[in-house]
């Protein structure tokens, strides 16, 4: 990796002036950028006299070098990876992609064996303190770690070493973040999030299955850029895309306010396009940006396209009731011979109750006739 | 413990064993009060006992509470009459037919049925709340009130409301983050359900039996009110 800055290097690649500022200003958008909270962001003292956030990028851009990612695959499906890799942003995710330089992916990384274990290493020591560790899945702690291990090494071992010398973690995905199906009810192999293992480094969690790639790049692009991490809410998600619920953009909000819901996927009202809660969307207790970054370029997302929001940008969404259930319905329904035991030990106490107070009544009446 | 693993807790284990509880508990005040027993009845019937049950709940339950001059309790003590009866209207709506307590039965029951709007709903809510404060201020000044009323009357109060104003909030998305409200929303219906076999709240399920018993009473001496 050169030392060169970001800018430079895209001016090499033969990138505009002109286009190099519609990129900033892409980006800006993509971190949700108004008034960035520069103060905070250890920029030196010039640039933070500039007034329009675009031209701060900018300069940030021009005197910063990119930054080296270790991207850890670990109890994952590489879905995450899949979404960044085919996101319908192509500029931003150049623009990512330039201002970042990823010196390890298993899936996408051209070598394979030693030599990119090695390079890892050695990334790892040249850059020690600050290079971003991005992991995508969740780490197995049942048996030593036995169920998940590359090279002979457990992947807790992998995620230690690579979590020492990190300037930030960003876990992408439900799995990395909070355990994900991995770690769904009866988790044999004790499936962890990384922010319950790594806790001396800052880890940012960006959930979802898979996690939306704009997400992703507009959290990497900040902590580029700002050379600090964007803020976070109590689950260490960035407050800019996990401020607001589903439900809280939904385009079908109106749907449920005037109570007009699908019943069935193939009912009219389906067809109308009214509210999915019935269909046991999840909405209203997810924490994402799907309603209003969408998906594939803006195009759609799961409750536009028909299909209820699955909260998979929730801890433990595998559990947490049927996908098809309402919301509001209990997590379980009591099986029926619990509740006709609860019925039958009621009736039993009650009886036996009664029985004594009969045979009380029988002998105090037998008392005082006698 | 975050705010979505306690919402897990109380919508998870904790209704469970609230409802569990509940059950067993309607079910033992029920086997306590029938097996009081009632005399032998020896006196020849003036009038039909079911006639007098059918025309009791017609005229207790179904009419003559929407026909508020026919009511002696209506000209008598106006609040109660309408406080008390647009808390039940309200109560009873919201729980049986607002869609998200449809969705709670449908999945306790296997079955579901069509709802009411929500604007509709939400009204009838926000009445059963300004009633229940109304029949509070009333129960805090009426002096023969006053006297009867007990911890457990002020408890009976407090459990009922809790559930009914978090729910109301939450449904509009006020103050707190939704997950918030509904995690508090389940906790006070879970102490709710456990409290009510241990309160006059039962007198949901032995309302049925004094006027049934009362219908049997009017029919058999034909004065069916």
């Amino acid at each position: 990796m050169s030392e060169e800055t970001i800018y430079q290097r895209l001016e090499n690649n033969g990138v505009s002036r002109r286009d190099f500022l519609k990129l900033c200003g892409t980006l800006a958008g993509a971190m949700g950028l108004a008034v960035p909270p520069l103060e905070a962001s250890g920029l030196p003292d010039h640039l933070l006299t500039e007034n329009k956030t675009i031209h701060k990028i900018a300069r940030a851009l021009e005197t910063k070098a990119r930054v080296p990612v270790i991207w850890l695959e670990f109890q994952d499906c590489a879905g995450c990876s899949e979404a960044l890799t085919r996101s319908q942003s192509p500029t931003l995710i150049d623009l990512v992609l330039n201002t970042i330089s990823v010196e390890y992916h298993e899936t996408l990384t051209a070598a394979a064996g030693h030599q990119t274990e090695e390079n890892k290493q050695n990334i790892m020591q040249q850059y020690a303190g600050q290079y971003v560790l991005v992991v995508e899945g969740s780490i197995p702690m049942a048996l030593g770690g036995a169920y998940c291990t590359i090279g002979g090494r457990s992947a807790i071992e992998i995620l230690e070493e690579a979590a020492a010398g990190a300037a930030a973690i960003i876990s992408t995905g439900n799995c990395a973040a909070f355990g994900g199906l991995p770690k769904a009810d009866p988790n044999p192999t004790d499936a962890k999030g990384v922010w319950e293992l790594i806790t001396d480094k800052p880890v940012v969690n960006i959930p979802g299955c898979p996690a939306i790639p704009e997400v992703f790049t507009g959290t990497l692009a900040h902590f580029v850029i700002f050379g600090a991490l964007p803020e976070l809410d109590d689950l260490n998600r960035p407050v800019t895309f996990y401020g607001k619920t589903i439900h809280d953009r939904c385009l079908r909000r109106p749907f449920y306010e005037a109570g007009k819901f699908a019943n069935s996927f193939d009912d009219e009202g389906a067809k109308q396009g009214w509210c999915l809660y019935k269909l046991g969307c999840k909405g209203p207790t997810t924490y994402n940006a799907c309603a209003s970054i969408k998906w594939d370029a803006g195009l759609s997302f799961p409750v536009q396209s028909g299909h209820p929001c699955l909260g998979c940008s929730e801890p433990d969404f595998w559990d947490g009731g049927g996908f098809y259930q309402g919301q509001s319905a209990p997590l379980n329904r009591p099986a029926a011979t619990v509740v006709g035991a609860a019925v039958g030990a009621g009736a039993v106490v009650g009886a036996a109750m009664a029985a004594n107070n009969a045979a009380q009544k029988k002998r105090a009446v037998q008392a005082s006739e006698e | 413990m975050n705010w979505t693993t306690f919402l897990q807790f109380t919508r998870g284990p904790l209704f469970q064993a609230s409802l569990l509880i509940f059950v067993g508990g309607m079910a033992y005040r029920l086997v306590r009060v029938v097996l009081l027993g009632w005399k032998g009845d020896k006196a020849p019937a003036k009038g039909s006992k079911l006639a007098g049950v059918v025309k009791t709940y017609l005229k207790g339950f179904l009419i003559f509470p929407f026909v508020p001059w026919v009511k002696r309790t209506f000209n008598r003590n106006p609040i109660i009459y309408l406080a008390g009866g647009l808390f039940h209207l309200g109560l009873f709506s919201a729980i049986i037919l607002g869609t998200p307590h449809m969705l709670v039965w449908k999945s306790l029951l296997g079955f579901g049925w069509p709802t009411l709007p929500l604007p509709i709903v939400d009204w009838l809510s926000a009445a059963s709340i300004a009633a229940m404060i109304a029949l509070l201020f009333y129960r805090r000044t009426n002096p023969v009130l006053k006297l009867i009323s007990g911890p457990a009357e002020w408890l009976n109060w407090l459990l009922v409301f809790l559930p009914m104003v978090t729910g109301y909030i939450m449904t509009h998305h006020l103050f707190f983050q939704y997950e918030v409200l509904f995690s508090l929303h389940m906790l006070s219906v879970d102490v709710l359900l456990i409290w009510i076999p241990l309160s006059r709240i039962s007198h949901f399920m032995f309302y049925f039996f004094s006027r049934t018993i009362h219908g049997v009473e009017f029919g058999k001496r034909g004065v069916t009110p």
